[in-house]
């Protein structure tokens, strides 16, 4: 039988008797695999944290992690005797600790680890956080906070690290180069890490799994790839924000025919018989620009994207559809111009509901 | 649930609290002696139009000058006014006893101002022209000057977070300074300063010591007399059973008055710091006349006064043993202190991890104690022990156990404990508030077990805030008069019992000298802690 490292069993999650999240299910096969579950605010990915940690109980299902039952209905693991370490979205640091003291009262609970794979010099100088070391936590600044926080996590290297939107602060210039960090630290420990987020590209680049949480289901558990080219659900695609769907006829078995834009070849990800009615998943990138083609379409709206520029194009049915355009094409094209698209249409991989 | 040490811990000391407070209720419903229907017919009336005529006048004064004073030190900058900013609140330092000792020896026939006259004019018969501030308008004086700091405190750290933009607001609206004192400033300080007089109203209640010395009969004088003069326990009770619905009273027109009424602002958007107003010529010397009459009548006066009377009779300062006073005195401080600081955070700490309604519900109940009056307190203490102690007697043959409780140094410190209980409780309380849940949690998720988040993270956080409540603590102590006079043990004397005891035989020279001692440790303990007290931020 295939064991996996850590798993979440049909659980309810609830916070103050108020279920936030339904009959959960997932897996983290290895130890050190990183997953990252995305979902609005609001939306109970927290709670699903703080249950794993065990500061909030379950009625329902079972949370294991390496063979020992941590929560069930009978079982409640006390959070200190967990061994898993939870880095909170606000600052949670010790007011009254530099935060010099406060990252290693984390290595703390590890002093008797002999295989100790990370020091208190190699995560300070990761995370960037030597200057604030002597601080007390008043006086550094919330991204600063965020990482000394992110930093004692890592220092206990517990069985499982939570990460509540860890970078949620970090300011955007240096985000992406903290996210690197992260990773690198992540794999050299090979602590199995569960991060929470809302940002989408935080959690592809960190997580070799993508959980993605709408109206109180985790809709979605799987490869990024797949969860960005296959979304699952009309409502994955929605909140991944990743295009429009459109009225289409199956007509073979590769193709497909919408009254505005003509045929669309390519591979469907699902089988549907010919002749029936779908929804067809319009992404940005699948449409090229074509000034040549005599498929044309009015421009309503362009926004400069730096790399990209968005053109919403209206249809003769007046469905508004985006396309993306490299910004060093030669020419723009203004509102209400008419806008070539390449035909025949070909989508790689093509998404219907 | 699960029942743990610290919600057992918790709920043992809440009901411990409690117990007192029921015995006050219970007795409502014991039968009692004739004295009751004695006094019903005689001066239970003289009894309450007392109280209601102390407490009405204390009122009115403490709040022209509690408010008026830090209306001035929080709005305006004159000669002085960071000095009055904390001088305002030594007169902590003065028991209403002491002072109304202090107003008598200097207005009495051939008292101070008779010797201070009798310097400078010479011989003559001055004794007619000097007012007399006896019985209830001595009483009213005395009370008002040692209390009014608690409106004067919390008055002052309401107008310390009003922000600069409504008084802005208020001048773009063409209003007058006094005209935005009454409808803007004073207004938005209500709470606060509803909360100063809420406190000055139980204490006045309260108020034994002062009371006692001018003969003035009120409700807390006939329970100590009911107890003392016709041993009648149930009857006592039941007078305080009526103290109490008045002290309740207070506090329920005061919550109804407020309705849905919301007087704080949010400090973090829009705050803006208050610039202070720079006062000159007359009006600064108006200013500065008024905090430093504030000033010299509630503490200089009093200390000076003593202090006269200490070196004009030497022989009372020989006299004293003060060092065993002294020795005493920082005995019951220490002892109590310790065990309001170690219950109180255990109770606090009960309740933070627990989140338990009936719990919460006990804590509630249970630092009402500090709304009972001391004479209550103990007399109820007293009769509780006899009962419980005659059950043991009757029911089981045990030995006798009153002594160990009653007229014993246990028995006073339990008695303190329970009087001064919701003081450390909210002291502590209000510290605990700083700290975020997600401290606790993370400690949890370090590792760390409850007792040692207890230990390790939240003992060190609140270092300060204990320090606080223990030194705003001994201060109750030291001032205490009635619970250490019922319930200390025979020979057992503390600076307020001796003072007490030498101004009832009317040996006013002599209570000088424990009544300076008083008020010098008193003094000494408000100046550690004003930087608490006053302190200006939200830290």
């Amino acid at each position: 039988m295939n064991k996996n490292f850590f798993e979440v069993k049909n659980v309810d999650f609830n916070i103050n008797s108020k279920t936030k999240v339904r009959d959960v299910n997932f897996s983290i096969e290895n130890q050190g695999d990183v997953i990252c579950l995305l979902g609005p605010s609001g939306i109970g990915k927290t709670t699903i944290l703080r249950t794993i940690a065990g500061l909030e109980k379950i009625k329902k299902g079972s949370i294991i992690l390496n063979g020992k039952t941590l929560s069930s209905k009978k079982i409640n693991l006390e959070p200190e005797d967990r061994n898993i370490s939870l880095a909170f979205q606000d600052n949670s640091l010790f007011p009254h600790y530099t935060v010099k003291k406060n990252i290693l009262l984390g290595s703390e609970k590890n002093k008797e680890k002999k295989d100790k794979k990370i020091s208190l010099d190699e995560i300070v100088e990761l995370l960037d956080i030597s200057k604030i070391l002597s601080k007390y936590p008043h006086e550094i600044s919330a991204g600063e906070a965020q990482r000394a926080s992110l930093a004692r996590s890592l220092i206990m290297q517990p069985d499982l690290l939570l990460l509540d939107e860890p970078l949620s602060n970090v300011d955007q210039s240096f985000k992406e180069e903290i996210q690197v960090r992260l990773k690198k630290i992540l794999n050299k420990l090979k602590i199995t890490t569960i991060i929470v987020t809302h940002d989408s590209y935080e959690a592809f680049y960190l997580g070799s799994k993508c959980g993605i949480i709408l109206n109180q289901e985790l809709k979605q558990f799987d490869d990024p790839y797949k969860v960005y080219h296959f979304p699952n659900s009309v409502e994955v695609v929605n909140f991944l924000n990743r295009g429009i769907l459109i009225p289409a006829k199956v007509t073979g078995k590769n193709t497909l025919e919408n009254w505005d834009l003509g045929t669309i070849e390519g591979n469907f990800i699902r089988e549907y018989p010919e002749g029936s009615d779908v929804q067809l998943l319009l992404q940005p990138e699948d449409l090229e620009h074509d000034d040549t083609s005599n498929l044309k379409l009015e421009v309503v709206d362009r926004k400069f994207r730096g790399t990209n520029f968005i053109y919403t194009l209206k249809t003769p049915s007046n469905t508004l559809i985006p396309v993306f355009v490299h910004s060093h094409h030669i020419h723009q094209h203004e509102v209400d111009e008419k806008f070539g698209i390449k035909r025949p249409i070909h989508i790689d991989h093509i998404v219907c509901f | 649930m699960r029942i743990n040490f610290w919600y057992i811990s918790s709920f043992i000391i809440s009901i411990f609290v409690i117990i007192p407070i029921l015995t006050v209720f219970s007795s409502f419903f014991e039968s009692t002696s004739n004295y009751y229907q004695v006094l019903k017919d005689t001066f239970l009336m003289e009894y309450i139009f007392n109280s209601l005529i102390l407490l009405v006048s204390v009122l009115i004064i403490t709040f022209l000058i509690g408010t008026g004073s830090a209306y001035l030190v929080s709005f305006f900058n004159f000669p002085f006014s960071n000095f009055f900013k904390w001088a305002l609140i030594l007169s902590f330092a003065v028991p209403p006893y002491i002072y109304a000792y202090s107003l008598t020896a200097f207005f009495e026939n051939y008292g101070t101002a008779y010797t201070i006259l009798k310097n400078l004019f010479g011989e003559g018969n001055y004794n007619q022209s000097i007012p007399k501030f006896d019985g209830l308008l001595g009483a009213v004086l005395s009370i008002s000057f040692s209390l009014y700091a608690y409106v004067y405190i919390l008055a002052r750290a309401s107008f310390l977070y009003q922000s600069q933009n409504i008084i802005d607001l208020g001048k773009n609206l063409g209003l007058t300074k006094l005209k935005a004192l009454y409808s803007i400033i004073l207004p938005a300080a209500r709470p606060a300063i509803v909360a100063g007089l809420s406190l000055v109203a139980m204490e006045t209640l309260a108020e034994f010591g002062a009371v006692d010395f001018f003969s003035i009969n009120t409700l807390t004088t006939g329970i100590y007399n009911s107890w003392i003069a016709f041993d009648d326990l149930a009857f006592a009770n039941r007078l305080s059973f009526f103290l109490l619905l008045f002290i309740f009273a207070v506090f329920i027109l005061e919550n109804l008055s407020r309705k849905n009424a919301k007087y704080h602002f949010n400090t973090k958007a829009g705050f803006k710091q208050k610039e202070k107003i720079q006062l000159s010529g007359k009006k600064a010397f108006l200013a500065f006349s008024f905090c430093f009459f504030v000033f010299f009548l509630s503490f200089l006066f009093p200390l000076s006064q003593m202090m006269y009377w200490t070196i004009k009779f030497p022989e009372n300062l020989f006299d004293l043993n003060a060092l065993d006073l002294l020795a005493n005195t920082l005995y019951l401080v220490t002892l109590s202190s310790l065990m309001l600081i170690i219950f109180g955070l255990i109770s606090n700490y009960g309740n933070r991890v627990n989140k338990n309604k009936t719990l919460n519900f006990l804590s509630t109940l249970s630092i009402s104690g500090y709304a009972i009056p001391g004479v209550i307190l103990a007399v109820a203490f007293i009769t509780f022990i006899a009962w419980f102690d005659n059950s043991l007697v009757k029911n089981l043959g045990f030995v006798s156990i009153k002594k160990v409780f009653i007229g014993s140094i246990l028995g006073l410190v339990i008695v303190y404990f329970i009087r001064f209980y919701s003081l450390a409780y909210n002291g502590i309380k209000s510290g605990y508030e700083k700290i975020n849940i997600s401290v606790d949690e993370s400690s949890y998720l370090l590792g760390y077990s409850k007792r040692k988040t207890f230990m390790n993270i939240h003992i060190p956080f609140l270092r300060n805030s204990l320090l606080f409540v223990g030194i705003l603590v001994s201060l109750e102590i030291i001032r205490e008069l009635p619970i250490t006079l019922i319930l200390r043990p025979f020979n057992f004397e503390t600076f307020a019992t001796t003072a007490y005891i030498s101004a009832s035989e009317d040996l006013l020279e002599a209570a000088a000298v424990p009544s300076l001692f008083l008020i010098l440790i008193a003094t000494f303990f408000i100046i550690v802690t004003s930087k608490y007290i006053l302190r200006d931020n939200n830290e």
